[in-house]
Formats: C-alpha cells, sequence, structure tokens
C-alpha cells in the first residue's frame, strides 16, 4: 500500500551509506562501487512505485537490486580484472582522486580481503555485516537460514586464514 | 572450535562490522546522486515541485478558472506522457540547418591526445522506433553497403568543467547560484521564473556535463510551429545550440510536444555525422512544452570549449571486419540478425577529467526476435585499434 512506504528520499538517506558498503567491499575502486550505487538507486527510484512493504523490508528489496547490481558489473567487466588481481594477490588499486579520502579508513585493508572470497562467501559477509538477518541473507541468496548461516561462518574461516596468510 | 579460534572470529567479526559502518562514500557523492536522480525524473514529477507556483501565476493572471484548470492539466498530461519515453528521433523528423559552431566546424589540427578510450555500447531494454533494442548475442550477417574515403578524422576532447565554469554558464543563461547550492562541481541556480541545474559528466552511461532547465512560467507563446517555440524557448534563455543541429519532433500523449536539437559534427568531406548516445540514439538538446500553458523543460549538453585532433581511422572493410569478429556463431537460440544499415557517427567516450567525442561505425538491423520486431546495433570503433586504450 502506498500510504504504507516512506518517502523514497527517506530510504534513499537512509541506506546509501550501507548499499555503498556493501558494493565496495566487493568491487575494485570506489568509482566502481560509485558506479553500481548510483544504479541501485536509480533502479530503485524507478520501480518504487512497485514496491509493496507487505511482501519484503525495504532493505532486503534495496540489497536484492544491490546484489543484482553488482552480479551485472562483474558479467559486463569484472571477471579478467578478479583473475588477474587473484593471481597477483596485490591490493586493489585506486587511480580516481574521490578514493583518496578512503584510503584513510582504517578497515579498507580487510574490505580487501573480503573482495577475494568466494563469491558466496563474500556475499553472506557483505550482507551480514550490512546489518541484515540470516533469514534475509538466506532470502536474497536463495538458500535457507542455516544455509546462509554456514555459508557465512565459512566464509568468516576463510577470512581469517587470507588474513594470517598475508601476515606471515 | 577452540576458546581461542572463538575468540578470534568474534574480534574478525567486529573488525567487519567497523570496516562496513565506515565505509561510506565520499562526502559529496550523497547529495550528487540524488541531483542526478532528480534530474532523471519524469517530467511530471519534476512539474509537482513547481505547480505551486504555476497555480499562483495562474492566479495572478486572473485566468478564469477552466482555462486555469486546463492549463494544469494539459502540463500535467506533458508529464504523464513522458513516462512513455519515447525514443529520440520518433514521430515526424523535420530537418532544419542550425548555425555551424566553432564546436562542430572546427579543423582538424593540434597535437593527438594519445591513446582515447573505446566507445561501446551499453544497449538496455527499451522501445526504439517501434522496434526492442536487443543487447544479446546475434549471429550477424553483413548485408549492407559500407563505403567511406576518409582514412582520418578528428576526435573531440573538454575538459571536465569546474563549478566556476557552472557559475559562469549560469550567469550567462541569467540564473544566480540558489540556497540549494550543492557541493562537488554542481549547480544549482535560480532564474527568472525558472531553475537551473547544472550537473557534471556521467561515467556510465556516458553523458557529457548538462544543463536541466525548469521553467514554469515561460513568456514564451507556446502555440504555432512546435520548433519555433521551442527555438524561442531556448534562445530566451540563450541555450540553443552553437553545434550544427536537426530537429526532430514528437507528439506525446496527443497534448504535449517535444522537440530534439539533434547534435551532429561537420566533417570537411563527410558532411554531418550524427552524435549517438550509449544506445546508438542521435541526442542533443530536448525541449518539452504543452502547447498553450506557460510551462516548458529543456535539457542538454552545457556548451563547452572542445578540442581537435586528427585521428587515423579504420577502412570501411576492417570495420565490417570487426562487425564478423563480433558476430556469435549460430546455433541454440542466438538470433540471426541481418545488418543492413552502417554509418559513420560520433559517440561520447567518458574518460575523467577528460572526455571526448569519437568517430565509430554504428550498425544495425532489424529482426523479429520470438516474435517482437527488435534491432541490434553494433559499435565499432573508427579510430585504428593502436590508438585505443587497452
Amino acid at each position: 500500500m502506498l500510504a504504507d512506504r516512506p518517502p523514497f528520499e527517506n530510504l534513499y538517506r537512509d541506506y546509501l551509506g550501507r548499499i555503498y558498503a556493501y558494493v565496495r567491499a566487493q568491487v575494485a575502486t570506489a568509482a566502481d562501487a560509485e558506479d553500481i550505487t548510483a544504479q541501485v538507486f536509480m533502479n530503485a527510484y524507478q520501480a518504487y512505485g512497485r514496491f509493496e512493504t507487505r511482501n519484503t523490508s525495504p532493505a532486503a528489496w534495496l540489497f536484492r537490486i544491490a546484489r543484482n547490481a553488482t552480479t551485472d558489473h562483474f558479467r559486463a567487466h569484472g571477471r579478467r580484472e578478479r583473475l588477474r588481481r587473484t593471481i597477483e594477490r596485490q591490493p586493489v588499486a585506486e587511480a580516481d582522486p574521490g578514493s583518496m579520502a578512503e584510503e584513510r579508513l582504517q578497515y579498507k585493508a580487510l574490505l580487501v580481503h573480503v573482495a577475494r572470497l568466494p563469491e558466496r562467501q563474500r556475499d553472506s559477509i557483505a550482507l551480514r555485516h550490512s546489518g541484515l538477518s540470516f533469514e534475509e541473507v538466506g532470502v536474497l541468496m536463495s538458500c535457507t537460514e542455516d544455509a546462509a548461516k554456514m555459508l557465512y561462518h565459512r566464509g568468516l574461516k576463510a577470512l581469517r586464514d587470507s588474513v594470517h596468510q598475508e601476515g606471515e | 572450535m577452540s576458546e581461542e579460534e572463538d575468540l578470534e572470529l568474534k574480534a574478525l567479526q567486529r573488525q567487519l562490522d567497523d570496516a562496513f559502518q565506515t565505509t561510506r562514500p565520499r562526502a559529496d557523492f550523497e547529495e550528487e546522486l540524488w541531483l542526478r536522480m532528480q534530474s532523471r525524473r519524469p517530467i511530471w514529477l519534476r512539474v509537482r515541485k513547481g505547480l505551486a507556483g504555476l497555480v499562483e501565476g495562474i492566479r495572478e493572471s486572473r485566468l478564469p478558472s477552466v482555462a486555469a484548470g486546463a492549463a494544469l492539466i494539459m502540463l500535467m498530461a506533458a508529464g504523464v506522457f513522458t513516462l512513455a519515453r519515447l525514443p529520440h528521433g520518433g514521430g515526424g523528423a523535420s530537418t532544419a540547418a542550425g548555425p555551424i559552431s566553432n564546436d562542430g566546424a572546427a579543423a582538424p589540427g593540434g597535437a593527438p591526445f594519445g591513446a582515447v578510450p573505446r566507445p561501446q555500447l551499453s544497449v538496455p531494454p527499451q522501445v526504439q522506433g517501434g522496434s526492442i533494442a536487443y543487447g544479446g548475442a546475434a549471429t550477424l550477417v553483413w548485408a549492407g553497403n559500407l563505403q567511406v574515403t576518409a582514412t582520418a578524422l578528428p576526435v573531440y576532447r573538454y575538459t571536465e568543467p569546474t563549478r566556476a565554469d557552472a557559475d559562469a554558464f549560469a550567469a550567462k543563461v541569467g540564473a544566480a547560484p540558489s540556497a540549494d547550492v550543492a557541493q562537488g562541481g554542481i549547480g544549482v541556480y535560480a532564474g527568472r521564473d525558472f531553475t537551473l541545474v547544472v550537473l557534471a559528466s556521467v561515467a556510465q552511461p556516458p553523458r557529457e556535463p548538462y544543463f536541466n532547465v525548469s521553467d514554469l512560467k515561460s513568456t514564451v507563446k507556446s502555440t504555432g510551429d512546435s520548433v519555433a517555440v521551442a527555438t524561442a524557448i531556448l534562445a530566451a534563455h540563450h541555450l540553443l545550440p552553437t553545434w550544427p543541429y536537426q530537429t526532430a519532433v514528437q507528439t506525446i500523449g496527443g497534448t504535449a510536444v517535444r522537440v530534439d536539437f539533434l547534435r551532429s559534427f561537420d566533417v570537411p568531406g563527410l558532411g554531418r555525422l550524427s552524435l549517438v548516445d550509449s544506445a546508438g540514439n542521435p541526442y542533443g538538446t530536448q525541449v518539452d512544452f504543452a502547447p498553450g500553458t506557460a510551462g516548458a523543460f529543456e535539457t542538454g549538453p552545457m556548451p563547452l570549449t572542445i578540442d581537435p585532433a586528427t585521428y587515423p581511422i579504420i577502412s570501411a572493410a576492417q570495420a565490417i571486419q570487426s562487425l564478423g569478429a563480433s558476430s556469435a556463431p549460430s546455433g541454440g537460440s542466438i538470433p540471426v540478425v541481418r545488418i543492413t544499415k552502417a554509418e559513420l557517427v560520433y559517440t561520447l567516450v567518458w574518460g575523467g577529467d577528460h572526455s571526448y567525442y569519437e568517430p565509430a561505425y554504428l550498425f544495425s538491423g532489424t529482426f523479429s526476435n520470438d516474435g517482437v520486431p527488435s534491432v541490434k546495433r553494433v559499435l565499432i570503433p573508427a579510430v585504428v585499434p593502436s590508438l585505443l586504450a587497452p
């Protein structure tokens, strides 16, 4: 029902940062993250008239759009770059001026490790730490809540191992 | 799991929480994107914000209430039917020669810009001239005729404008920075009875810096020849294109009118080459208005200085060869498309601080995709591969 929906601007202001962080944890550059985040909200804006809160929460709805947009990005641009990064094991390159501020973030290196995880593990971690429940993560990833938990914990252990390996 | 391992994972979870909570876009991004979304809203939503002012204007003019109501309905109709997103160039197209600017007609010269980024299409599903644009794989069969004698063409480059550039442009249009001014190279300006928004280049789909004017109390008489009306509306704001153009007129929903001033580049020996967007559609400056009402909406490229440099191009035969290389093997559900049309065009390629208008071969063919009339377009960069950035 229209009356149940918050104004789109509220959704935009509330979720822009979380959606950006979710995308940023998966793609190579801040510029890519901005482009995908922009696409997410453009798509959401166009589709908002059809969004019904009784079917899903605003968070789950937006993260579904974000997940699809990120997948599309990888299909279009990402495969060769990801393979190259995996082989070289280098931190992602940041060439754009807009990313300079992000360089200062304390946890950027950790997100680089997240980006290197297998796709479904990476996705479960990014969705969970973007504030979604395991039930919502499961729905988005087309699996049960328990399977989502399992994926997440496997991802967490893989992440720990990745961080340890680099420290050695 | 040992207690130590458990603690280690919990610490990692805490770090992840912090990492996701502290990873945020740059400070200006939120307002920039919001403005971009606002500027791309369907026209009726843009109208809604200004309706209060329009109603006030109608009241001030002491129009009979029936006429005022009709004016409102007409203006709203203009917006509602814009939702149909009719394609550029559809409907009764007409042509008119525009003044030739230094932009489009500048003689090639100056130092080349080094390797330039590669132009490409990104075709969203959309109606184009009665057909659905098809962006998927296809087996391409060349069945057209393409002859190009040119061996070099100009590439045009512009520098991303600064906030000061946007301010100067707004001043020329007759608008001053408003209280809503956003940061980051985007300007919002107020003029007498109109609002001007200037937006920076967009990387994907590529878009040059552009303006939107919401003109709610235009003094231009909006009846008569549509092109003349649109020309007068643009001229009133000093926004008439200075580059060569053709006009195309669409009637939207039977009441509103859209006039496109489709940009082209004058190339010595080849005539005018159309500028196409990332879907292969011609574009330029656009004016929407509803005859008999006071409102109008104008959007188009911000006037910029562009520098030319000559680049060697591939031949028509090489372009056709590249077309063949992009063809998918036949079989399965992959459609077979006869490519019957080809033309040299210019297309915008975003490059960050500098972006480019580059020549390209645009191939197209129509086909039936499971009974749905569809069009397949393929863009082959014209600049020789050795001068395209990898």
